[in-house]
Order: structure tokens, then C-alpha cells, then sequence
């Protein structure tokens, strides 16, 4: 049960781009502020619609 | 323990067959909803251990020691390998939207039987098998695009008519996801102040995600889900206020123009501000939405009110017009296949797969759970009674524009409806009228909140059930509106940046205005079409939206059978031959009908003409409309031919190829990234 939560947790934070900042953050090796963010999520937002959205 | 394990898959087998036997025979007698439950549940599970590992294990060879894109490409973005269960829930938001819940609802005018078998039989051999082997495909080529890879393994014109042919595609979608949602909302005070709320509350998402708490978008959407299901309740009072209801109970046309204004506005808005917090929003409260429901069903397992098949087979549907073949193939597309989910499995997702072996459950089963919602969303609209069910969805131009008038046509059909039924129902929801409410969205609404009502809370709670049910499906279809311009834009960008590099950059305003512009007067024209449409507009847009997604589709398949044919020579491509065969019977024959068909309710060119010989006697104040929609169903049959055009060409072109490989006069390269040895370990994941 425990490990579902988990799961479930993680799921709704990768969902949330929440686990992609966390790489981010890891990747480039900075520590989390809000300009960080606005920077991912400004980088990660362009690229995200520009896909096409399912029906 | 073997042998144990063979009889649990001989039961499940056993009960697949028995339950579709069951609900295929049955007559005359109402059935529970557990039956097709069942009987899906088991088909899928039977599908995924036997064809599934079949594909996976034969035909792709899934190899989990060759590392993935997610593993060579690692970035930290795109390219990360992930839990195969994170990758499945991210795969399985992307590729629901709303299709699989209308469609199932406007198929059920031919009865519950036709839709349920095409949703499980198509899944199994046709949707799950093109997501499965496209994201394989994709996987294997460092996670290119569907474009991409017909460009490759097609050839040019492979690639450019598959772009093309996406961009109409968006176009028809985006406009006729935004009827359903015009359709919802007219004349509701209730449900347009809901939806209207949720704007100003994603504003305020977006700034608090920026400026007060950046990176807490859980919290965030946790805030906002909150504040939505306040305006819900807010929305009961709005209704009920003698000087506020009046302001917040719009005509059709009103609606339409205000989302093709927020259409606009929103794909030129920065994205953070209102398109993401409505974004991440939606995907919650959806994820959400379908898990209530399938607790909802098996915990209360109502019966179905609607027969196995109606008269409406023989294609005098009033919903729309079409025979049980074609028109149910087309109808529910999304639920059985669906050629857009090709772009999502050729986009994020091979991308994040970590060992080959996850795109097994992954590309098949998610597909199977999409089916599975579709299932509950045709469980949900054949709980309604036939009566109520026909009078919410036919339009007015069909059964009559008054009360007494539509329950006299819709029980002269047999099925019985009186007026003070729908009223004494539209009061109990908080809307002033329930008829004619046509697209599919408030009558599956209605399905859910009796549903869930029963589930607790009885008749006080229906009415707070359905705008519940009503948020939830215009939440996430605006979200698809504002991205899907988006898209389109860049789209259109990427194709006039080769006429003037300007025009392709995405960050020129004047270009970003213009290409925005165009595209929300493309899909909006068609969206005002579907408004006046005395039809109610879903009989016609609708299946040129199921065709087009069933191209699509078919495209995919191309793509897909080519791939097969390199790797295996002709040994394997009937897995995905058979379904394309099917697609294209389907498809070509829908199509050829709404253009040629003598009858008016069905071919536009005979609705034109029909319309062409009554301008004679047509008012000379109705006389401009009347040629509008004259033009309208030329255009419709136009762009029917143009989507048949389109993806002949990449038929022929594939079958051109194919022939040149078997014949063994054409190269046939494998074009998959080279080998590679995983170093990746179990604890990364």
C-alpha cells in the first residue's frame, strides 16, 4: 500500500513537471530559486505545446 | 503452478467469451452494466497476455539490453528513463481527451451493442496494436516524430501530406470539441459561470506558480481544484439570482464567439499564465473524473435503459445520419483507435521509456484503459432512459423546436418521454431546459451524476453531480482548444517559414498574431457553421472529425506496416495490414457517403442542392443564411474530399513502396539507432 502511495506521489509529480525541475536542478547542478523556475519552466512550457494535444 | 496459471487465463478467456456472447445475444430484456465491464475487462486482459506479448516478444524482439533513447540521449528533459508505471499514468493523461467520451455517447443512437464490440474488438487488434508499434518504432529511431519517420520510411511526400493532413486534422478538432462545449453551456447560467470562473481562477494559478510559490504546482492545482469546485457551488446561486442569471445565460452563438476570443487569446497569451495552470489543472481533475467513474459503475452496476440495437441502425439516426456501417466506426474513434494517439506515442513518450520491455504496457495498455473509459462513458449514457437520452441529444431540427413537438417525434419512435419527464429532470440539474442539448457532453453528464448520485447523496446531489460532470469536460476540452491553437500555430509557422523566414520565427509578434489569427478563424468558421446548423451541427462535423481521426489512423498504420515489412519481409505485416484494410473500408466508405449520398441528411452535396432548389421560395430575409449554408455543406464536402485525397496519396505511395521491397527491387534499411549495451540499473529507475 505504502508502495503504491509512492507511486502514486510520484506519478502526479512528474505530471506536475515537479520531478522534471528536480532533474534540472540536479542536471546543471543549481539550487531552486524563482528565476530557476521561470527559466525551466519557461523551456519546458515551449516545448510541451508544441506538441499536439490528443483528442 | 504452470498449470494453475493456465487455467486462470482459460477462465478469463472463458470469461470474455461468455460475457460479449452474453450481451451480443441478449434481447428484450435490460442487462446489467457488469456485463460489458466484464466482458471488456477480460477481452483486454485475454488481448494484452496473448497478442500483446505475441507483438512484443516476435515481431519487435524487445530487447532490454539495448539502452534506450531515455538512456543514450539522457538530459535531464526530454530524454530520462522512468518508472514504467509513472511513464504509463504520463502516457495515459496524454492520450485521453475527450473523444473517447462523446463518441461512445453519440454512437449509442444505434444501441449499446454495436459501440461496445467496436470499442473492445477495436483496441485489442487495431488502437493498442498502432500505439504499441508506433512507439516502438519511435523507441528504436532516438524518439522521432510520426512525420519524421513516414518522411523516412516513406518518402517525401509521406512526410508533407502527414503535416498537412495533421493541420486540417486540428482544425475540424478544435472546432468541434468547441461545440460540444457551446452545446453544454447555452442557455445555462449555472455551467456558464462554472466555466467562466475557472478563467480568472487559472490567472490566478499562473501568478501564484510564478511569483508566490514557483515550482509548487501541486499545491497550486490542489488551490485551484478547490476554488473550481467553490465556483460549482457558486454557480447554483448564480442560477438562482433573479438579476445575476440573466447575465450568465448566453445564446449559442454568444458562447462560440467567446471561445473563439479565448482561443485567440490565449495561444498569444505567455503560457505560463493561463494555458499551463488550466493545463495542469485538468489533467488531475480528469485522472480524477475517470477513476470516479469506474469506482461509480462497479460499485452501483446500474442496468442499461437503452436496447441492444435501436431502429437507428438502418441510418435514420437523428443524432446523425449513416448506417451502423460505416458511421459507428468513425463515430467512436478515440475509444477503439485513434489516429492522434500515433503523435503521442512518437512524441514524450518514447522518450522516457527506460527498458524496452515497459513500451509493452505502456503503448498496449494504455490504449486498453482509454477503451476501458470509453466503455464507461457508453455505460454512462445507456443508463439514461431511451426517451430522455434521444430528447437531449436531437436537435431541434429534427424533432421540433417545442417540447410537446419533440416528445411526440421521439415517442412516436418507440421511445415513450413526456414533457413534464425532461422538466421535472432539467429542474432537478439547475437547467432550465434539457432538449435539443446536442453533442453528447450534458447527456453523458447526466449519465455520470446519476451515477454518482447514487453512489450517496440521491436526487439533492444531481444537480451539484452534473455541473460537476459538465466543469470537468469543458475544463479539459479548453485545454485542448488553447493548445490545439497553439499547435496550429506553430504549425502553420513551420510551413509558411518557408516562404518568409519572418513568418516561422515563434518569436516575431506580427507573425505570432497573424498565424494565431488564421488559425482561430479556421477552426471558428467551422465552429459558427456547426451553430447554425439547423442540424445542430454534430451530424455533420462530427464525422468529418472521426474520418479525419481515422486517416490519421491509417497513416500511423503506413508508417507502421512499412517499418514491419524492413524488418520481417511480409512474415508479420498482417498485425497491422488487417486493421489498416478495415480503417480504410471504413473511412473511405464514410467519406465517399457524406459527399455523394443522394439523401440530404447525409451528403452534403444533395443537402446543397436540397437547400439550392428551396431558395425560390426561402424568405428573402432568410435568403443570405440559406446560401451560407449551402456553402457550408459544399465546403464540408471539400474538405471530406481533400482528407481522401490526402491520405490516398500516402497509401499509394506505401503500397508503391511495399511492392518495391517484396519484389526486392527497392532497399529496405532498417533506419533504427545502432545497438547499444544498457548500463542502466534497476535502482536508477
Amino acid at each position: 500500500m505504502k508502495r503504491l502511495g509512492k507511486l502514486v506521489w510520484a506519478l502526479l509529480r512528474e505530471l506536475a513537471d515537479e520531478n522534471a525541475y528536480q532533474r534540472h536542478l540536479e542536471v546543471h547542478g543549481r539550487a531552486h530559486s524563482g528565476e530557476e523556475w521561470r527559466r525551466f519552466s519557461e523551456e519546458r512550457l515551449r516545448a510541451k505545446y508544441a506538441r499536439a494535444k490528443c483528442c | 503452478m504452470k498449470i494453475l496459471g493456465h487455467l486462470v487465463w482459460a477462465a478469463i478467456a472463458v470469461a470474455a467469451a461468455f460475457c460479449l456472447g452474453g450481451i451480443a445475444l441478449s434481447r428484450g430484456e435490460h442487462i446489467n452494466s457488469i456485463w460489458l465491464v466484464v466482458a471488456a475487462a477480460c477481452t483486454y486482459a485475454t488481448g494484452y497476455r496473448f497478442y500483446a506479448r505475441f507483438i512484443a516478444a516476435r515481431v519487435m524482439t524487445l530487447n532490454d539490453q539495448r539502452a534506450t533513447p531515455a538512456e543514450r540521449l539522457r538530459n535531464g528533459h526530454d530524454f530520462e528513463p522512468t518508472n514504467k508505471w509513472i511513464v504509463f499514468g504520463h502516457h495515459f493523461a496524454a492520450i485521453a481527451g475527450p473523444g473517447p467520451l462523446v463518441g461512445p455517447v453519440l454512437a449509442a443512437q444505434f444501441g449499446y451493442l454495436p459501440g461496445t464490440l467496436w470499442i473492445i474488438i477495436g483496441a485489442v487488434f487495431g488502437g493498442a496494436v498502432q500505439d504499441f508499434v508506433i512507439l516502438f518504432a519511435s523507441m528504436r529511431r532516438d524518439g522521432k516524430s510520426l512525420g519524421q519517420m513516414a518522411r523516412e520510411e516513406i518518402g517525401k511526400i509521406g512526410g508533407f501530406t502527414a503535416l498537412l493532413t495533421v493541420l486540417l486534422i486540428m482544425v475540424i478538432l478544435l472546432a468541434v470539441v468547441a461545440l460540444v462545449v457551446v452545446n453544454a453551456l447555452r442557455g445555462s447560467a449555472w455551467g456558464a459561470f462554472t466555466i467562466a470562473a475557472t478563467m480568472p481562477i487559472a490567472l490566478f494559478m499562473g501568478v501564484y506558480l510564478r511569483y508566490w510559490r514557483p515550482g509548487k504546482v501541486l499545491e497550486c492545482s490542489a488551490i485551484g481544484f478547490v476554488l473550481v469546485m467553490s465556483s460549482i457551488f457558486a454557480g447554483r446561486a448564480v442560477a438562482e439570482s433573479a438579476s445575476l442569471a440573466p447575465v450568465f445565460t448566453l445564446s449559442a452563438m454568444t458562447i462560440a464567439f467567446s471561445i473563439i476570443v479565448y482561443g485567440f487569446l490565449a495561444s498569444s497569451l505567455p503560457v505560463w499564465l493561463l494555458l499551463a495552470p488550466r493545463d495542469y489543472l485538468s489533467t488531475f481533475v480528469k485522472l480524477g473524473v475517470v477513476l470516479m467513474l469506474g469506482v461509480g459503475i462497479l460499485f452501483v452496476r446500474p442496468e442499461l435503459q437503452l436496447p441492444a440495437f435501436t431502429r437507428f441502425v438502418d441510418g435514420t439516426g437523428p443524432i446523425f445520419a449513416g448506417k451502423v456501417f460505416p458511421f459507428c466506426f468513425i463515430t467512436i474513434a478515440c475509444g477503439a483507435i485513434s489516429g492522434f494517439h500515433s503523435l503521442i506515442s512518437s512524441g514524450t513518450t518514447p522518450k522516457m521509456i527506460a527498458k524496452e520491455s515497459h513500451a509493452f504496457p505502456v503503448g498496449y495498455g494504455s490504449m486498453l484503459l482509454e477503451s476501458f473509459v470509453a466503455i464507461m462513458a457508453m455505460v454512462a449514457s445507456c443508463v439514461l432512459q431511451p426517451g430522455v437520452y434521444f430528447a437531449v441529444n436531437s436537435p431541434a431540427g429534427v424533432v421540433g423546436a417545442t417540447p410537446a413537438a419533440a416528445v411526440a417525434t421521439i415517442s412516436g419512435w418507440g421511445f415513450p418521454v413526456s414533457v413534464a419527464d425532461m422538466s421535472s429532470l432539467a429542474r432537478d440539474v439547475g437547467e432550465q431546459t434539457l432538449f435539443s442539448r446536442t453533442g453528447g457532453a450534458p447527456s453523458l453528464a447526466l449519465g455520470m451524476a446519476h451515477i454518482f448520485a447514487r453512489g450517496g447523496g440521491g436526487q439533492a446531489v444531481i444537480g451539484f453531480w452534473y455541473h460537476f460532470a459538465i466543469m470537468f469536460e469543458a475544463l479539459f476540452i479548453l485545454t485542448i482548444i488553447d493548445a490545439g491553437t497553439r499547435v496550429g500555430r506553430f504549425m502553420l509557422q513551420d510551413l509558411l517559414g518557408h516562404i518568409s523566414a519572418p513568418l516561422g520565427r515563434t518569436s516575431w509578434m506580427p507573425g505570432v498574431i497573424g498565424t494565431s489569427a488564421c488559425i482561430v478563424a479556421a477552426w471558428g468558421y467551422f465552429l459558427v457553421q456547426g451553430v447554425r446548423d439547423p442540424l445542430g451541427g454534430i451530424n455533420s462535423l462530427w464525422p468529418i472529425f472521426g474520418i479525419s481521426n481515422q486517416l490519421l489512423a491509417g497513416i500511423a498504420l503506413c508508417v507502421a506496416t512499412t517499418i514491419l515489412l524492413k524488418m520481417h519481409g511480409a512474415k508479420y505485416m498482417w498485425i497491422t495490414c488487417v486493421p489498416l484494410a478495415w480503417l480504410m473500408t471504413v473511412t473511405f466508405t464514410a467519406a465517399w457517403q457524406k459527399i455523394f449520398s443522394p439523401l440530404p441528411a447525409l451528403g452534403f452535396l444533395a443537402q446543397a442542392d436540397k437547400l439550392e432548389a428551396s431558395l425560390s421560395t426561402v424568405t428573402a430575409s432568410n435568403l443570405a443564411a440559406t446560401q451560407t449554408l449551402i456553402f457550408n455543406a459544399r465546403l464540408d464536402a471539400v474538405v471530406c474530399g481533400v482528407f481522401m485525397v490526402l491520405v490516398a496519396t500516402i497509401l499509394l505511395d506505401s503500397i508503391r513502396v511495399w511492392i518495391g521491397i517484396l519484389r526486392g527491387t527497392r532497399e529496405a534499411p532498417v533506419r533504427e539507432a545502432p545497438f547499444v549495451l544498457s548500463q542502466l540499473r534497476a535502482e536508477e529507475l
